[in-house]
């Protein structure tokens, strides 16, 4: 094996790839598929996309990774963007379900404390302090929004909210937010 | 329209990550981001102070042969080489390789439109949001064909110029101002084109942009590779 693939840091990893190291990806793929197989199959719903969604997402890296670069170590937060582009892509061309709080297919209704869940970086730490000050409803949408990839209706139709409230739930939850985290 | 109100600008990069604009929206902002770098910053924002968010999503197990399917895949595409600068765009070249399987029915085309001992590059270009194929373009030794499949047309006082960055450049080149008939040719063929290349089209001033530089959004974007 590949001396650089043994390297475990995802920045290390995907600056590898960008290099042309196929056993670097190999080893992005053995740490990060299920992270990330996860987050598309929650916002698309179903296995086969979701399977599709990772093998596109990793064929992108594959082609992508030399433009990225590990300065602030926001390897994991790219790769999170590339999957969460191409899931919404699937679900906006192929559509879907829109999810009904059924345990069996990975849904959680929404309660005030899934925030807790959020896990614990330093990055982590700073956005659940900053959630917390939001309301219910803001709090809601934004996380329905960027876990399930749901759009502003989809949002209204699962919450059964007027759209005027979800749209402006998001406005200032996203305005609350920044002044919080930029703090 | 992109706000220059730099409140709305943030909320409007904070739906974007979200994911909560619709496919028109969304590709406005993915089309601004490569000319406008307070977007390109508000939205670098949102992705890594959002990004914790996705733990909520539980870790599953993708199934048998994924990984598979990718190592075939990558035998084929070859890691595109770094660019800096104007096209150091992570939402550009995120959108540069969608659709390949789309890439089967414009072969097909090609190969209609093309002599057999012509061109040995083809390129697909697409709206940065879209997987519908709007350009084709065949290069080969004698120079390179680029034509619009969907008849669009550049807004009123405007005009679409052809960008090319070579694999490993660090700037675009112009290739020119694409006629109104929406097809052009160039012979002989630009040396900046071979495989690894990427070809743009932005929106300029007709006659091009006065800058040697794309001034204007990048309107449809596309790999170049060996056929």
């Amino acid at each position: 094996m590949d001396r650089i693939a043994a390297l475990s840091s995802v920045g290390v990893l995907i600056e590898a790839v960008g290099r042309g190291s196929p056993a670097a990806l190999k080893r992005l793929y053995e740490l990060e598929s299920r992270r990330l197989y996860g987050i598309a199959l929650r916002i698309v719903r179903r296995p086969e996309v979701a399977a599709d969604v990772l093998q596109d997402a990793f064929v992108q890296v594959w082609q992508n990774a030399a433009v990225f670069s590990d300065e602030r170590g926001a390897g994991a937060a790219w790769l999170t963007g590339i999957v969460r582009f191409r899931a919404l892509d699937a679900v906006r061309k192929l559509g879907r379900e829109i999810p009904s709080d059924d345990p069996a297919l990975g849904d959680e209704p929404i309660e005030p404390d899934v925030i807790e869940r959020i896990g614990a970086s330093t990055q982590a730490e700073a956005l659940r302090r900053c959630l917390q000050l939001l309301d219910e409803g803001q709090q809601r949408c934004i996380v329905l929004a960027f876990v399930d990839g749901l759009s502003h209706s989809e949002i209204t139709e699962r919450i059964k909210a007027p759209l005027g409230s979800v749209k402006s739930w998001i406005r200032r939850g996203l305005l609350a937010l920044r002044e919080c985290l930029e703090q | 329209m992109i706000p220059e109100n730099p409140e709305e600008l943030h909320v409007l990069a904070g739906e974007y990550v979200l994911g909560v604009l619709d496919a028109a929206e969304a590709g406005e902002v993915t089309a601004a981001l490569a000319t406008n770098p307070e977007l390109r910053s508000a939205v670098a924002f949102w992705e890594e102070n959002l990004e914790p968010l996705s733990t909520l999503a539980a870790p599953a197990e993708p199934p048998p042969g994924t990984w598979q399917a990718i190592e075939a895949r990558i035998k084929e595409a070859a890691p595109k080489p770094a660019v800096y600068g104007f096209w150091n765009n992570v939402s550009i070249w995120r959108w540069a390789t969608v659709g390949f399987a789309a890439a089967a029915a414009v072969l097909a085309l090609w190969i209609a439109v093309t002599p057999p001992s012509g061109p040995s590059f083809v390129a697909v270009l697409r709206p940065p949001q879209q997987d519908q194929p709007a350009w084709v373009a065949t290069a080969g030794r004698d120079g390179l064909l680029i034509r619009s499949l969907s008849a669009a047309k550049p807004p009123t006082d405007r005009a679409f110029e052809l960008w090319a960055i070579a694999p490993g450049s660090a700037q675009p080149r112009s290739l020119g101002v694409i006629p109104a008939s929406g097809e052009m040719r160039l012979s002989p063929l630009p040396s900046d084109l071979r495989n690894g290349a990427t070809l743009a089209i932005s929106i300029e001033p007709t006659g091009g942009s006065p800058t040697q530089q794309p001034t204007g959004p990048i309107v449809y974007v596309g790999s170049v590779g060996t056929v």
